[in-house]
Order: structure tokens, then C-alpha cells, then sequence
């Protein structure tokens, strides 16, 4: 018998096939074997500009032009390399070095590897992706190349080989490869002597060891990052984890259990008897979290560092559910993370338990209290983390905490200090550094590298310093990195999308011309464009006028961005990735550039216009008889503010047609309010103040913060938008069924409104009726106190509070009933109305384009509004969530403002003697068994009134901090959950006298100051205090 | 076509005439020397040419070319599957004893059904499947459909014992992954060319080195987890497992060995006294009884293991008799009584006419079966010597 095996080695035509063979698992639990064919081709470039052959064999695209070469020609040298150097970092460098490589200081014509993409791509996702995006910039000249294409560093796995060697190996081989290539090709030029030197970055001892046998210039990043300047700032930015991992290895001592394999957790989720859904922290307790999972209703408690394990907030975990006997009622107490642990120590780490004592207390004396107010409390089910999905660590703003550096700081030594992060809910971070020092008193920037099971907080690495603490420049970054703002300046690339005219940009005058070509003319309509003042950019106009048939002919003309963004540009990318305008309360982060969003889109007054048009024909009883949509070209009469138009309306002298105009619309609006009231809408609220900052350096600071006043010129111009919005999206979604960009509020579950009507039927014995959002709106109507004018504003907010938010979907995402817009009462809506600073309403001004047959000036216009539904949910996914935190950081933006004026004020204060801060009127909204939280509508702001807060009667509002801080030794509580109050007495008086009782939804007189902590934990933290001045 | 699928039984009979098919038999029968229309001896194997591997996209796969050019391509595939437990099987589960007891009063035809539940050494026949493509026949003729019957029931009806490289339980037993999932194995056997002799053997040889190269993905996961797999494709373990060799070190090249092989079956028939192995189709069809033989290594007593024997219909039952001189009317009288002498079958006992054929009909002797099978298990048999030349072809 004779076997017969073809041997192919020796076949020319395999050198360049090859396969890549593995193992892929689907999530349906397939597991199939993958065999990918690798041809493998000689003309990927090496992208040097030293080159001469690459350049004419590399590919070219249709026009025949190469990619441009990236590595420079005379790259940037160091001490040990003079003739400068091109780097080829490993995956581990990568992964432990990113923020070096995205540093502006260093790390200039990087080859990144094929191979090191994807590994990195398995181990972390968001290293990947920032990774990617250095690719993409120009500036630091990353190169990828494909190395497993090409025929010369091609690196087949040898038979014993584990795949990590052999990764390693193709590195080695491509450092070598560009070496020889080089060599070559510069040989016998003049350039042969300035040839730069090819240095690969390592950190695993055994690739070094063979680059040094293979004659391949290797060093660890830390080695490398020694020998360039300012190496002290660029090591701390080396990720810590592996170090830590590495030293603590022989001690072993572990404080949090393990996690479960994923084999495991995998089973577990299939079976139904793990959970998974995304970690959040209490904001009043650091030490609390809840996860929302798909199985139960409500969010399941996590109580206490042990049964998180680690988890951070937002991190998306699988959790199981805890027996009985360990359910608890949720914490009815405050408890900060910065006040509980004050004392601990970064180093010392060998005495150190997961809890601590103070912790332990703080938890013990919780599970008491579950224990023993069973009756409305009743326990709730708790689960423990067994397991991460996916990290969602960011970046972190935070400060040194002061205590935790050492004071002899001599020199440049290496310590371990404790960062505060700016989020309450994430908790300390060790970060290594060598500048502890400089970094006292300044707004940081670190990130989390990870949390081991030996180690009680998470270690991190310092990145960057943004300031000093409490500068504008610091806070303002501080609050757009938190927040998660892009606030980089437009790149070039989006700059270069911009019409070539600039300022000079004019609607065309011949209407001959491409640009008019679908256009309606309207520039002979009075339309008018009412904003607040100071308004840029304009989005919208409106005009009305009578018809002859005594009807009403309405316009909404929105200003046409589709015309100037045209899709997959770099600026519409760089708009779609931003997703909004933030405003901040000094400070505008625009989503499209200036020139579009202040100058050509914006629709100013006296000057032509191009607008996308919505019209109807209306009755005098605002009942549509038709509507339509069309392009246009209009010019704007006037540009108001709220405040102008209400007194040119209230003027009986004016009687010219645009002011007549205006009156038409408010007649036509407040019908349209009143259907839309009667249909069910909401009216909500939601704590805002406006800032108005005039600079005026005399008055009082405090002047310029307004709460937002509702005029009906206000509701003039939201009424109509509101109308459109709804016209529009009815219209795109006839046209688009699947793809329709819409706007969706869900109908809150009624277990969300669950403590609320608890709360108002207890303690005002109101009923508040969530069936329907019409029965909502009545029930909160009738939610008044006739001694305490804000309360029906204050129930509002805690109901605005219970729902969830309105989300951008596809229209494909859900049924058609599901569209429902619960807070307006409209089954369907969209935005189109805001383009200049939404992404999706230029997204839906495309589509409406489209569904309207507009051609546009190339004809494309039908093509651009059509998208995958894939593309559409992707950008859905990321406007809701920029969205949310433009929100977030308009909020914290005004609420640091607010603190500044309290802060300017007191320091005008100071110089006539002691700060006594301001008195104002506060609201309760709630209560916890050591403090309460209170609102005060004059500043917008909630703040949490501690025990020692409480200025009980004899006793004088006019302390300091420390002062009050021994106060809390003496004071006790008594709290009643079921009646939600609490009353703070004096202790070693023992008369009753000195007691105050506060119950929610109270009206409370408090002092609001801004204060600095002066000494202890926490030094120069500015943050705003409240004292509670009088109770019952 | 008609014609073809009525061959069904043994291959197309060729097409030789009743004198073609005396002289044939005449050589093949004689005693101790029989001679070969081929020259082969009675236990050689025609050549063949093997290599495994040969389908990238597979879990295993091989070709195996015989000289006269007949060629089998087998391909492998393994996919994770859910097992059904039944409500009796989870409570069975645990009191297994019993449940084995019960096992065995119900008899062989409960056999997969009832085996569900008990542990995890025990897999189901159903996991393995068998298909099998031979050109000119639909998949639901009768020979496909027989001959992955006849190579699929060997294969995971051969249990062996456990041991150091040992598969508990057998090919079924290896499927287990724990209580809840298994492997269901697809086995796609492809026979390149007309089936110009009965294909079993070279389709059972193409498949046994199909399984043997075979790999499953390395498991990750523990215990009753639902399974994890290792990504990396060079981790993945082989179907049958693979000890290093300690004593068989007559293959040479080979570092490791397989101590449980797949069986293989073989093709034999009898002519006469004579027992001739890898039967041509001309052999066949003048064969007194074709014998399938299904072997395979028995790890406890380190030698072959008969694991199943079938009748082939052999063709030769259906083929035209010859006419003798003294009956035929165009020769009448020409010949002498002499040379009509009638001879006694040795193996059938019926009387015959030397060089004018007949038809084989009736059964074979006991004596010659045993000698069959003796043959093939026999230590240094032909048995031993396939698969020893099998394990021989490298694979992976």
C-alpha cells in the first residue's frame, strides 16, 4: 500500500497563497472552522518618503494616483538615535502606552502593523478605535501597513508556534524588513547616511531578547520614553496595570472575588440565571448602585464595594441575584466617598481590607435600619457583579487628593497618590507619578488601566493637566472632557468643505442659475425669525398672511444646511460625530462651522436666504387644510428677540402688516396649544436658569442668573416648530418606512412613578394619575398649593424625573405604534426644525428633500436622502448620546457659573467683613436619614443639606465649615421613611427646643454661600453649601 | 439506468460471457494458487494513492485513488448541537445504575432512545451522519443509502475501552460534551468516478483517514458550561485521539499514534477454497460469497476486534448460465461422454460441467466464513496490514 501526500512546497505558484485558519464561535453557539486565503502581493508600499521604488509600484486608485507616503523623510531623532527613527511599536506597547503615542510631544512615523491592529482590536475595543483615529490624522504620520499581504513579511506559524510568538515574530520581521528595504533603496545616494533607524518597541523581555539576536534595534516603552525629553511628564503616562500586576504577584492577598470565566457567565445569561445590563452609582451613595436588567422591572440594588467587585459606573456587567436573606431596602442615606475614606492611604496597601471600618459601619448601620422598618421599606432584591461584559472606562477630570501625597516630596521620586474623580460616582484612582507635587491644586486628566483583585481602588496613569483648579480655561475643558464633548477646532478637512466665497457667499441673482433650480421664490413674504437675544444662528422664520378665501396661509422656512453639508463629506461626518451644538453658559461648541452656522444657514434678517420651506393652509380655527414643503429663497424683515416681538404684539400703535402678521400667528398658536393640551400633552418642567453674562463688573454677579421666563412669543414660535416637526415627520415616514429619522418619547412604566405617588399621597393626599399622559397632565394640574405657588412646578420636576427621555430611532426600530411621542401627545415626531445645531434634522431635511422630489443642484438630492437602516441606527445610537451630555454639561456649565457668582459675590462681601451668603427660598425634594436634598429655583440648583447644615434655632448661620463639621458629633436624627421627615436635634442640650423638623415638598428658608474646604480632605474644593435656616 | 440500479446488490455486473466467466472462475479457483486477472496475489491490495487533508474547509477530509482509477473524496464536518433531555432522562440521570439495568432488559432496538440520559460517557448513534454521492445514483437509491448504512453502523456501534488515549464510550462517546451539548458529526463521502467495482472498500478506507485526520476545537469551558472554544485552529484536538508511540514503532516518520482508529471494512469473497481480498469487478462477479468485514483495533487486548459481517448479494447469481455441449443443439453429439464428465462443486456441492459457468446459487460453507474472517483478524492479517498502511499515510 503507498500513501501519496502532494508535497506543494515545492510548487512556485503557493509561495504567495496562503490561508489563515481559526476557530469562530457565533453568538447562536456555532462554532465553525474559517479558513481565509491569503494572496500575498508585492506592491503595498512602505509609505517612506526615503523611498524611490514603492512610490511606482504601489497601487493607485481610479485617477492613478498613489496614496500619499506618510513616514517622513527626516524623522525626529533622539540622544540614541541621531539620525532620527521610525518606531514599530508591538500590541503590548500599544496597549500600555496609548496616551504616549496620542501625546503631541513625541512619537512621530509610526509603523503600525497589520497584525498589531487586530490584536489590539481583540483586546481592547477603544484603544483600537483611538488608534484608528491617529491613523486617520495627518499630523503625527501613523502608517498602517498591511504586513500580512505582503510577500516579503508574511509570517507563517510555525508547527509549535503559539500565536503570540508568532506575532511577535512578524514584528521582528517587519523591523527587519524596513531596515533592508531602506538600506536599499537609499543605496549609493546621498540619503544613505541620514537613514533613520527602525525601533521596535517592546515589553516582552523574550522579544527583546531574540530582536537582539536578530539584530533588530528593540526597547521596552519605558526604556525608550526614558530617552526623550521631558521623560519624567511622558513615563507617567505609561499604563500602570502591568507594572502593579507584576510586583504584587508573590503577595497574592485578595480583596474581591474572581470574576466567572466567560464560559460561564455565558451559560449563566442563557439560562436566565445571570443577568446582564450596565452598572450605575447612586449619586448619594457611592457605595450603592442598580442595574436594569431585562428580566424584572425595576433595577435590581447592589450594596457595598464587595458585591460590585469592581465594577465602575457605566460599565456594563452580569450580575446574580443574591438569596433572599441578603435583600435590603434601598440606602435612605447619604454617604460620599470622599468623607468615608478620608484617611486612606495610596501606599499602604499591606493592612489595607476591601472595607474599610468607616465603611463597614456605614453599611452595617443600613442593614439595620432594613431590617427594622420592614413594613413600607420592604427589602429589595440585591445582586452581586459576577462578571464584566465590556469596561466603559473614559478618561477621568479629577484633582490630587492633598492628604494622600506625601508632605517630604523631595525630587522626582515616584508616588502613589489618589485622584478624585470630578464624578461622584466613580470612585478614587491611584494614579503612580513623579510630579505629585506640581499637581496639587490643578484639574487633571487620568484614566483607569485596571482593577485587580489585590488592589481596593482601581490604578490609573496620569495624562495631561488642564489648568489650574477653578480657572475658567480648566473648569470649561474639564466640563467638555467629562461630558464628552469634542471641542477640538474644525480640522482642515471640514474647513475645506466650506463654500469657496466665504463670507461673500450670495444667493444667486439669475434665476437661471443651478442654484435655483427647484427653488420657490418667497422673498416677498414678511417673514420674521423670533429668537432669544443674542441669537447667531437662526434656524427658523415664520410669516403668515390671509388668503383670499379667508384662510390662513402659515410658513415655517428653516434654514437649509442640507444645501451646504452634502453627505459623507468629511464636515458632514464631523457634524454626524458631534451630533450637536453645546452651549454652555460662555461658550458655544458649534456642530458645523462658524461660517455655515452664524453666517450662510443662519437666516438674518435683510439679506436672501436659502430656506427649506413648510406651508399649510389653515382655517381660522388653526384646522389644516393642506401642507406642503418646498425649497425656497427667502428674506428675512426681521430678526427678534422673545422680549421685542412680545412689545411690538402688545403695541395697539403698530398696526403694519409683519406686526399683524405676528399677531396672526399668536391667535393661530394658542389654538394650536390648546388641541394639543386637550390631546394629552405635557407640560413639564425642568429646573433652568439662564445665564445672562453682560460682563459688567460693578454689579452684583449674582444678577445675571435669571430663572427663564415663558412669554407667549415663546410659545408663539414652539407651537409652530412643534406643528412642523410633526407635518415633516408624517411626510417622511410615507416615503421611508423603514429609514425615516424619528423622534420617539416612550410611555414611562407606571412602577417608575411608583415613589411619587407614595410621596404626594402621604404627604399631600394627591392623587396623581399615570394611565395615560392626558390623565398625567390633569392630575398634575390639579397638584397645587395655594400657600406654596412653586410646589405644582416642583411635582413637575420629580415627575419629568420618573420618565424616560425622547430618543432618535429609525423607523424600522419599532412598530408603528410604538412612535408615540408621549410628552407632546403626537404619534409621530421628528426634528427638522434646528439644523444648523441637530444633526438629525439635517438628516431629515435630506430625507424630506428626497421625499419631496427635490433634485438639487446636481440632481442628487433624491440619492443623498436615502441611507441603510444599519448606518441610520448607528448614527441614532450616537446623537442620543451626545445629546444627552450636551445637556449634562449646559447643566454643569450653568451650575459652575452659579458657584463663580456665589464665590465673586462673597469675595465683594469680604471686604466689609464675614461672608453670610444669600437667603433664598428652597424646596425639599428629598429626604434621607442624614440630610436632605434641597432645590433652590432661584439658582437652579439642588444641593444636599448634611446634619450639620441645619442652623437649628439659637444657634447662628454664620460659621465655617469646620465649625459646622464638629457640629455633626453632637446632632442626631430621627428619621421617619414613611412619613418622609426628619428631624435633626441638638444632643448634649437635651432640650427639646433646639430641634428642626423638614418633611418633603417643604418650603424652607436657606442660605446659599460657596465655600472652600480649608483644611482636611478635599483642600480648595470649592463647592456650593446650603444651610437650612428655619423648619417647623 | 434501469439495469444499473438492479446491480444494485454488488456493483454493475460486467458484462462478460458464460465461457468468460467459467475460465475466470476456473483460475480464481484454483487451489492454493489462485490466479488473478491482475496477478495480485489473493491478500493484495491494489494499489492506491491517499493524502488527507485536502479540503481546507473541513474538520477533517481525504482522497484515496485506486490504480484502476476509481477516486473518494471524504469530508468531515462537526458542529455544536444542543442535546435533548427528556424530563426521564434528567431523573434517570441520577440514578443511573438502575436506569442501566433497565437498559439492558429492553434490548437492542431501544438502544439510542434509551441511552439519553444516562452519563456522560454514552452519545447517540444520530450524531453521526452519514452521506454518500456516487455518480449516477440519487440519494435515495437503494445503494447509497446501504453502503453509509453498512460503514455508519460499525462506526459508532464500536466501543473501547478507556485508558490512556482511549475513547470512552467510543466515536459517541467522544461527541459528549457535557450533559447538555454534543457534537453532531457530518460525514460526506464523494466518489469521484463510476463505481467501476462495489465501492465500499475504497469509500470505508477514504472515510476511516478522513476521521482520522479529523479535529475537533479545543474546549475552553469546564464541566456542565455551555462549550467555549479555543479561537486558535492549531489547538483544536484530533477526533481520534492520538497517543506517542511506544512499541508500534514500525511506521516509521510517525512520531504519535492512534491507540482507537475508526474500523474500516473490508471486501472479500470466496471462490472456490480461495478467499481473495480487494475483489476487482470481474472477481466479483464470479464470486460464490462477497462478505463485508468490519474490524477495527481492540485497545484492551491490543489486537483486531471483528465488529460486524455482511452478505453482499454476490452478481454472480444473476448472470446467464453457460449451455453445456451435450444440451446445446448446435453441438449435439460432437463431444465425447468423457469430457462431459460432471464434477462436484467443492464449495457448492452442485454438479458441474467444467469450463461451462453456472450460476452460483445456495450458500457458502460455515468453514470458509470462519476462514474469511480468520484472515482478517489474524495477528500479522490482512486486517492488521490495511490499517497499519493507513495509519501510515501522514496526516494533518
Amino acid at each position: 500500500m503507498k500513501s501519496l501526500r502532494r508535497d506543494l512546497s515545492s510548487d512556485p505558484h503557493t509561495a504567495n497563497v496562503t490561508s489563515k485558519v481559526f476557530v469562530r464561535s457565533t453568538k447562536s453557539g456555532k462554532v465553525q472552522k474559517i479558513v481565509r486565503e491569503l494572496y500575498l502581493r508585492q506592491d503595498i508600499p512602505c509609505s517612506s518618503r526615503l523611498c524611490t521604488i514603492c512610490p511606482s509600484v504601489a497601487p493607485t486608485d481610479a485617477n492613478g494616483n498613489i496614496a500619499p507616503f506618510v513616514l517622513s523623510e527626516q524623522p525626529a531623532g533622539t540622544t540614541a538615535f541621531p539620525r532620527g527613527h521610525y518606531i514599530v511599536p508591538d500590541t503590548n506597547a500599544l496597549l500600555n502606552g496609548m496616551d504616549l503615542f496620542e501625546h503631541t510631544g513625541a512619537f512621530y512615523d509610526v509603523i503600525i502593523l497589520q497584525t498589531v491592529l487586530e490584536e489590539l482590536k481583540n483586546q481592547s475595543l477603544p484603544l483600537y478605535n483611538r488608534l484608528l483615529a491617529l491613523i486617520k490624522t495627518d499630523e503625527k504620520r501613523f502608517y498602517l501597513f498591511f504586513n500580512e499581504f505582503r510577500l516579503e513579511t508574511h509570517v507563517r506559524r510555525g508547527q509549535e508556534e503559539s500565536i503570540n510568538d508568532r506575532n511577535d515574530r512578524a514584528v521582528r520581521t517587519v523591523a527587519k524588513w524596513y531596515m533592508e528595504h531602506l538600506r536599499m533603496v537609499t543605496k549609493r545616494s546621498k540619503k544613505e547616511k541620514a537613514l533613520p533607524a527602525i525601533v521596535m518597541i517592546t515589553d516582552d523581555k523574550e522579544n527583546l531578547r531574540k530582536a537582539k539576536e536578530e539584530n533588530v534595534t528593540a526597547l521596552s516603552l519605558e526604556n525608550y520614553v526614558s530617552g526623550l525629553e521631558d521623560a519624567d511628564r511622558l513615563l507617567d503616562m505609561i499604563n500602570e496595570s502591568k507594572e502593579a500586576r507584576e510586583a504584587k504577584e508573590a503577595r497574592g492577598e485578595l480583596f474581591y472575588p474572581e470574576y466567572y470565566s466567560m464560559s460561564k457567565m455565558m451559560t449563566g445569561l442563557r439560562a436566565g440565571n445571570l443577568h446582564q445590563g450596565v452598572f450605575n452609582v447612586s449619586p448619594y451613595n457611592y457605595l450603592e448602585g442598580s442595574v436594569k436588567v431585562a428580566a424584572f422591572d425595576k433595577p435590581l440594588i447592589i450594596m457595598g464595594r464587595h458585591n460590585s467587585n469592581r465594577a465602575i459606573s457605566g460599565d456594563v456587567v452580569v450580575i446574580e441575584v443574591l438569596p433572599k436573606d441578603q435583600w435590603n431596602s434601598p440606602s435612605t442615606k447619604i454617604v460620599d466617598e470622599e468623607v468615608v475614606t478620608k484617611n486612606d492611604n495610596p501606599d499602604a496597601e499591606d493592612n489595607e481590607a476591601v472595607v474599610t471600618e468607616r465603611e463597614q459601619r456605614a453599611l452595617q448601620e443600613e442593614v439595620r435600619h432594613a431590617h427594622g422598618k420592614n413594613l413600607e421599606g420592604r427589602p429589595q432584591p440585591t445582586a452581586k457583579v459576577v462578571g464584566i461584559v465590556r469596561r466603559n472606562w473614559r478618561q477621568y477630570v479629577g484633582t490630587v487628593d492633598s492628604t494622600s501625597t506625601s508632605s517630604h516630596t523631595t525630587g522626582r521620586r515616584q508616588q502613589n497618590v489618589f485622584v478624585l474623580p470630578m464624578d461622584k460616582k466613580v470612585p478614587k484612582i491611584r494614579v503612580r507619578t513623579r510630579q505629585a507635587a506640581d499637581l496639587l491644586g490643578q484639574r487633571i486628566l487620568v484614566t483607569i488601566d485596571a482593577w485587580n483583585r489585590d488592589s481596593r481602588y482601581p490604578t490609573g496613569h496620569f495624562i495631561r493637566s488642564l489648568g489650574e483648579l477653578e480657572t475658567k480655561d480648566a473648569e470649561t475643558e474639564a466640563l467638555l472632557l467629562e461630558w464628552d464633548v469634542q471641542y477640538k477646532p474644525f480640522p482642515k478637512s471640514v474647513l475645506d468643505c466650506l463654500p469657496s466665497e466665504g463670507h461673500d457667499w450670495r444667493v444667486p441673482e439669475s434665476k437661471e442659475d443651478k442654484g435655483w433650480t427647484g427653488r420657490r421664490d418667497l422673498r416677498d413674504l414678511l417673514i420674521c425669525s423670533i429668537d432669544p437675544p443674542g441669537c447667531q444662528d437662526i434656524d427658523d422664520a415664520l410669516h403668515a398672511r390671509q388668503l383670499p378665501n379667508g384662510n390662513f396661509e402659515v410658513g415655517v422656512h428653516i434654514a437649509d444646511v442640507s444645501h451646504f453639508v452634502k453627505p459623507n463629506n468629511a464636515m458632514d461626518l464631523e457634524a454626524s460625530v458631534r451630533g450637536t451644538t453645546v452651549y454652555l453658559v460662555d461658550k458655544r461648541i458649534d456642530m458645523l462651522p462658524h461660517l455655515l452656522g452664524t453666517d450662510l444657514c443662519s437666516l438674518k434678517p435683510y439679506v436672501e436666504r436659502y430656506a427649506f420651506s413648510v406651508l399649510w393652509e389653515m382655517t381660522p380655527n388653526a384646522e389644516v387644510v393642506s401642507a406642503d414643503f418646498t425649497k425656497s429663497v427667502i428674506r428675512s424683515r426681521e430678526a427678534f428677540s422673545y422680549e421685542q416681538a412680545q412689545l411690538r404684539i402688545d403695541d395697539p400703535s403698530k398696526t403694519d402688516e409683519l406686526t399683524q402678521s405676528m399677531r396672526t400667528l399668536l391667535h393661530l398658536s394658542k389654538i394650536l396649544r390648546q388641541k394639543r393640551m386637550d390631546a394629552g400633552a405635557l407640560n413639564l418642567a425642568s429646573p433652568e436658569v439662564r445665564i445672562e453674562a453682560d460682563n459688567d463688573e460693578v454689579g452684583d454677579p449674582l444678577a445675571d442668573v435669571k430663572t427663564k421666563a415663558m412669554l407667549a412669543t415663546n410659545s408663539l414660535v414652539e407651537e409652530f416648530m412643534l406643528h412642523a416637526n410633526i407635518t415633516v415627520a408624517a411626510k417622511i415616514y410615507s416615503t421611508f418606512p423603514q429609514t425615516a429619522m424619528l423622534r420617539r418619547h416612550a410611555t414611562p412604566p407606571p412602577q417608575n412613578f411608583e415613589e411619587l405617588i407614595n410621596q404626594l399621597t402621604r404627604k399631600r393626599e394627591m392623587r396623581l394619575d399615570v394611565s395615560s399622559s392626558g390623565a398625567l397632565a390633569e392630575s398634575l394640574d390639579r397638584c397645587t398649593d395655594n400657600e406654596n405657588p412653586f410646589f405644582n412646578t416642583l411635582v413637575r420636576i420629580l415627575a419629568t424625573r420618573c420618565m424616560t427621555s425622547a430618543e432618535y430611532f429609525s423607523a424600522g426600530a419599532h412598530a408603528e405604534s410604538e412612535f408615540r411621542h408621549y410628552g407632546l401627545a403626537s404619534p409621530i415626531y421628528t426634528h427638522f426644525t434646528s439644523p444648523i445645531r441637530r444633526y438629525a434634522d439635517l438628516l431629515v431635511h435630506r430625507q424630506l428633500a428626497a421625499a419631496i422630489n427635490y433634485e438639487g443642484e446636481d440632481g442628487r438630492a433624491t440619492i443623498e436622502g436615502s441611507i441603510t437602516r444599519n448606518r441610520l441606527e448607528d448614527i441614532c445610537r450616537n446623537i442620543n448620546y451626545r445629546h444627552r451630555n450636551a445637556q449634562y454639561a449646559g447643566r454643569a456649565s450653568i451650575e459652575y457659573y452659579v458657584g463663580q457668582a456665589l464665590k465673586a459675590r462673597s469675595e465683594k462681601l469680604a471686604a466689609d467683613g464675614v461672608d453670610t451668603g444669600i437667603e433664598e427660598d428652597g424646596y425639599v425634594m428629598r429626604v434621607f436619614e442624614n440630610g436632605v436634598v434641597v432645590f433652590v429655583p432661584r439658582f437652579g440648583i439642588e444641593g444636599v443639606v448634611r446634619l450639620e447644615d441645619f442652623v437649628l434655632p439659637g444657634d447662628t448661620a454664620n460659621r465655617s465649615v469646620e465649625e459646622r463639621r464638629e457640629l455633626v458629633t453632637r446632632r442626631e436624627s430621627d428619621f421617619d421613611p414613611e412619613d418622609y421627615t426628619l428631624k435633626v436635634t441638638e444632643k448634649w442640650q437635651g432640650s427639646s427646643d433646639r430641634a428642626m423638623t423638614v418633611e418633603l415638598f417643604q418650603r424652607v428658608r436657606v442660605n446659599v454661600s460657596s465655600v472652600k474646604e480649608e483644611s482636611g480632605r478635599g483642600v480648595g474644593k470649592r463647592r456650593v453649601r446650603i444651610l437650612i435656616l428655619n423648619g417647623k | 439506468m434501469a439495469a444499473q440500479r438492479q446491480a444494485s446488490s454488488a456493483s454493475q455486473t460486467p458484462h462478460l460471457s458464460p465461457a468468460e466467466l467459467s475460465y475466470l472462475y476456473t483460475s480464481l479457483s484454483l487451489p492454493g494458487t489462485p490466479i488473478r486477472p491482475d496477478g495480485r496475489s489473493p491478500t493484495q491490495f491494489r494499489p492506491l494513492a491517499a493524502e488527507t487533508d485536502i479540503l481546507p474547509g473541513t474538520n477533517g477530509s481525504a482522497r484515496v485513488g485506486f490504480a484502476d482509477g476509481t477516486q473518494a473524496i471524504v469530508g468531515v464536518k462537526a458542529e455544536v448541537e444542543r442535546t435533548a433531555l427528556g424530563i426521564q432522562a434528567l431523573s434517570t440521570a441520577e440514578q443511573q445504575d438502575y436506569a442501566a439495568a433497565g437498559n439492558d432488559d429492553r434490548g437492542g432496538g431501544n438502544n439510542g432512545g434509551s441511552k439519553q440520559g444516562s452519563v456522560s460517557g454514552s452519545g447517540q448513534g444520530s450524531w453521526v451522519q452519514m452521506a454518500i454521492e456516487i455518480p449516477g445514483f440519487r440519494d435515495d437509491d437503494a445503494l447509497p443509502v446501504f453502503l453509509a448504512e453498512m460503514m455508519r453502523e460499525p462506526l459508532v456501534e464500536s466501543v473501547s475501552g478507556g485508558g490512556e488515549g482511549g475513547m470512552v464510550g467510543g466515536l459517541k462517546g467522544r461527541l459528549v460534551i457535557n450533559r447538555r451539548w454534543h457534537w453532531r458529526l457530518y460525514i460526506d463521502v464523494l466518489l469521484l468516478s463510476q463505481p467501476l467495482s462495489y465501492p465500499l472498500p475504497l469509500l470505508s478506507l477514504t472515510t476511516h483517514l478522513a476521521l482520522l485526520a479529523t479535529k475537533l476545537p479545543k474546549l475552553k469551558s469546564k464541566g456542565e458550561e455551555d462549550p467555549f472554544f479555543d479561537d486558535d485552529w492549531n489547538a483544536a484536538e484530533y477526533l481520534y485521539p492520538r497517543v506517542k508511540s511506544t512499541k508500534h514503532s514500525s511506521i516509521p516518520g510517525s512520531i504519535s499514534v492512534h491507540k482507537v482508529r475508526p474500523p474500516v471494512t473490508l471486501l472479500v469473497v470466496s471462490v472456490a477454497e480461495n478467499i481473495i481480498f480487494d475483489p476487482s469487478r470481474e472477481e466479483i462477479a464470479v464470486a460464490d460469497a462477497v462478505l463485508a468485514i468490519s474490524v477495527t483495533y481492540d485497545t484492551d487486548f491490543d489486537r483486531l476486534k471483528l465488529l460486524s459481517i455482511r452478505t453482499i448479494d454476490p452478481p454472480s447469481r444473476l448472470t446467464q448460465p453457460g449451455v453445456p455441449n451435450s444440451e446445446n443443439v448446435a453441438t449435439l453429439g460432437s463431444t465425447t461422454a468423457a469430457e462431459e464428465s460432471v464434477i462436484v462443486n467443492p464449495s457448492t456441492g452442485e454438479e458441474e460441467v467444467p469450463g461451462v459457468w453456472r450460476p452460483r446459487r445456495g450458500g457458502v460453507k460455515r468453514a470458509t466464513i470462519a476462514k474469511m474472517i480468520k484472515m482478517v483478524l489474524e495477528k500479522g492479517g490482512v486486517g492488521e496490514e490495511v490499517l497499519d498502511g493507513l495509519e501510515g499515510v501522514e496526516v494533518g
